[in-house]
């Protein structure tokens, strides 16, 4: 690691805070990685592909005209080290709509640069509920190299992509042992029986009974690893300034305002219902995945303790409770 | 206690005192408590009271959906909790006749127990409609209520700087701590406001510092320090720092903590003849 | 030896309309000498001073910065100093418990008939100014977004 942050190129990975919290954080130096005692950090490992905040240009008032200025975006090698696997495998996710209608470079090129090690999980909490979206202690979606701990300090390493073999060649040894992966937490619900009650009760009244105490922060959309929302904004004077583009929540109350005045989403309820629409039934329609992978950051952050697995949970119990009466 | 609070409650909206109750509701023991609506009378056995109840839920006072769904409302206060509505009440934001508070002697929550309440004075809340438990009620010195600012003003300009540089470059701007805050109640807040942008939107060290420094000022001598910003903030900043530097002003330059004597006016808005000038040429 | 520009700080001074104004005004036609170091921004009256303008003069760039209004009882709206000066009373701490740097902030009352305390104000706030430096620290917070 050290050789790395020596020869400039940046790497992100698990630090301890001084209050005890663990956040993927940019290092400075090899001793502040975690590498164990927690289960997920607070945030995820999104922001070191899309920053919460960046420039796309820069802007200077010539006389009567306007001149753009390119920003450079970084393209030197980087890494993210012991990601989890909800982590990155939100990264596979992400690439479907930032290559969408418009091909994001500032994403793209973040991408390629970066490699990914993931450390596998041998433990979850209650937040935790991968296995409910196709997910496993050990998925290997999205990383270049996974990490599976074997218990005495070293690791299992599966070198899955070029950038992984490029990275780890030199530092493995063949052995015969292999990591005990625990199964990760039982599935909490099923996602075609929540799929089919989003498309049956949008106007239901159990998005309010369920949401009313949602407070309508972005805690949850911006510790989220496949939430990515965005609002392009000025900033500048008279002289001149950049556009940039920050991280955006639907959970805000301005964030369907329309210029008019109208907003079609006034209510909190309509926002959480809109955010779990987009995670399993919008998203999935468009792409085919489901924009959640079950990292349980949402509740773990949640200052209400409300979260996606909360409001799916209760669907899930309403659909259980339904089919029993049939 | 518990049990007490469960009967009170159902009484209330048995006679149609009031249309909800607000409350704290856990879905296991040991979890965090968290807000909870009960409209039902049978529906009271879903409250719960413990060292787990974090949230103001003085912060449903002045949301307009719950006020319109629920016009009439008893709320479930901490001492702390209590000295927020406190606040709400004299900057005109609620009319006291339309809430029930019920206060709840509070030992501390947490466990570990939550810094603030090592140092509260309010075990038993001020200013409550129904008071529920009784619990010991020590006085305080300011010395201790400020312990941890003055540890911290121990450090030069320069390390303080450096130390908010480090804290505020992780702020994301979720904004978890305006919406958990009873206080902050503006309809648009002023980091919404464009045309001219006031305060920068995007989580770069200026807009941070801005947006923080800001809110920090607009609660001073209205903060209660309930700490929930504190708690609630993803990214772990110490935010009561900032809280506890303006309580500190206030007491020291206008005797006044926000919330504790509901006769007196707020602090912010008045002024006086005879406010301290040693810093004015 | 480098030929290096002096430093030369840039003070930012938000007064209001009705006294330190006029009492700049009054510096001029006296012909009173003072630094051309400061930039005056002209309000209404000091009640209008928003403490985020103290903040953004600092992000552009101001090293130093003065807020000056009338004396306490002869405010042209009534009472807009005392709201005022009730707000820098808190904001200070707040300021010095983030680590800003108290000695680039200033207060004062000139009146419209004390062009003189204006001048010497304006000097020795620049002459403090040219002592302390650039600030540094809030350009550094700014590094980031400079467009």
């Amino acid at each position: 690691m050290d050789k790395w942050l020596e020869q400039e190129r940046p790497v992100a990975a698990p630090v301890r805070l001084q209050d005890n919290r663990v956040m993927y954080q940019p290092l400075t130096a090899s001793s502040q990685i975690v590498s164990d005692g927690f289960v997920h950090a607070e945030n995820s490992i999104k922001e070191f592909f899309f920053p919460r905040t960046e420039k796309l240009y820069n802007y200077k008032f010539v006389g009567q005209d306007v001149e753009l200025q390119d920003v450079t975006v970084e393209d030197a090698p980087r890494m993210v080290l012991f990601a989890r696997p909800c982590d990155a495998a939100s990264l596979p996710i992400l690439d479907h709509v930032f290559n969408w209608d418009y091909k994001d470079e500032f994403y793209n090129r973040r991408r390629r640069a970066t490699t990914v090690v993931t450390l596998a999980c041998t433990e979850h909490d209650t937040h935790c509920f991968c296995t409910s979206v196709g997910l496993t202690p050990d998925s290997e979606q999205g990383s270049d190299v996974l990490l599976l701990p074997l218990g005495d300090g070293n690791f299992e390493v599966r070198m899955l992509t070029e950038k992984g073999k490029e990275l780890f060649r030199d530092l493995v040894q063949t052995s015969d042992k292999t990591a005990q992966i625990p199964e990760g937490p039982a599935k909490k619900f099923d996602v075609d029986e929540v799929l089919q009650f989003l498309e049956e009760n949008f106007d239901s009244p159990f998005w309010e009974e369920q949401t009313l105490r949602c407070l309508g922060c972005a805690a949850c959309a911006y510790n989220c690893p496949t939430c990515h929302c965005f609002d392009i904004v000025d900033e500048g004077n008279a002289c001149g300034g950049c556009r940039v583009k920050n991280w955006d929540a639907c959970q805000f109350s301005m964030f369907s305002l329309h210029a008019s005045g109208h907003n079609p989403r006034s209510i909190q309820a309509q926002r959480q219902r809109q955010r779990i629409q987009h995670k399993f039934r919008i998203y999935h329609e468009k792409f085919g995945t489901y924009l959640c992978t079950g990292c349980g950051n949402c509740g773990r952050n949640c200052p209400v303790s409300l979260g996606v697995l909360n409001v799916v949970e209760a669907i899930h119990r309403r659909t259980v409770k339904a089919s029993e009466k049939d | 206690m518990l049990k007490q609070l469960r009967q009170i409650c159902k009484e209330l909206l048995e006679e149609g005192k009031v249309n909800a109750v607000i409350g704290y509701g856990q879905d296991a023991p040991g979890k965090p408590a968290y807000p909870i609506f009960v409209t039902q009378p049978a529906d009271v056995t879903q409250l719960v009271w413990n060292s787990h109840c974090y949230n103001n839920l003085a912060v449903y006072l002045t949301q307009k959906r719950i006020r319109a769904l629920y016009p009439k409302v008893a709320i479930i206060v901490k001492g702390c909790d209590a000295r927020a509505v406190t606040v709400l009440e004299k900057d005109s934001q609620i009319s006291r006749e339309d809430v029930v508070v019920i206060g709840m002697a509070c030992e501390g929550v947490g466990e570990p127990r939550e810094p603030k309440c090592n140092a509260c004075d309010v075990h038993m809340p001020h200013n409550v409609d129904i008071t529920v438990g009784e619990v010991p009620n020590p006085p305080v010195t300011q010395e201790q209520r400020f312990a941890e600012l003055n540890a911290f003003l121990k450090k030069t300009p320069e390390e303080r700087m450096a130390y908010w540089k480090t804290e505020l470059a992780r702020c994301v701007k979720c904004y978890a701590c305006r919406q958990t805050c009873p206080l902050c109640y503006c309809e648009r807040c002023i980091v919404d406001k464009n045309r001219p942008t006031c305060i920068d939107t995007s989580a770069t060290l200026k807009g941070n510092f801005a947006w923080q420094i800001t809110r920090a000022f607009h609660q001073a001598a209205r903060c209660v320090g309930c700490d929930e910003c504190t708690r609630v903030c993803p990214a772990g900043i110490n935010l009561r720092l900032l809280n506890q530097s303006l309580a500190l002003a206030a007491e020291n330059c206008f005797e006044f903590r926000a919330g504790m004597d509901a006769e007196l006016e707020p602090v912010v808005g008045a002024y006086s003849l005879q406010d301290k000038e040693n810093f004015i040429r | 030896m480098s030929e290096q520009k002096a430093f030369e700080p840039k003070i930012v001074a938000f007064v209001c309309n009705w006294c330190t104004y006029l009492g700049a005004d009054l510096a001029g036609t006296n012909r009173l000498e003072y630094p051309a170091n400061v930039r005056i921004v002209r309000l209404p009256c000091t009640g209008r001073i928003d403490f985020n303008l103290i903040i953004k003069a600092f992000e552009m760039g101001a090293d130093s910065v003065l807020v000056s209004g009338c004396h306490p009882g002869d405010c042209h709206y009534t009472a807009g100093n005392y709201h005022a000066r009730r707000r820098w009373m808190m904001f200070r701490e707040l300021l010095d418990t983030m680590g800003i740097d108290l000695n680039r902030i200033h207060f004062t009352w000139i009146s419209a008939a004390e062009g003189k305390k204006f001048a010497e104000t304006i000097s020795e706030i620049t002459a403090k100014a040219r002592q302390l430096g650039p600030y540094r620290a809030y350009r550094e917070i700014c590094e980031e977004s400079t467009c």
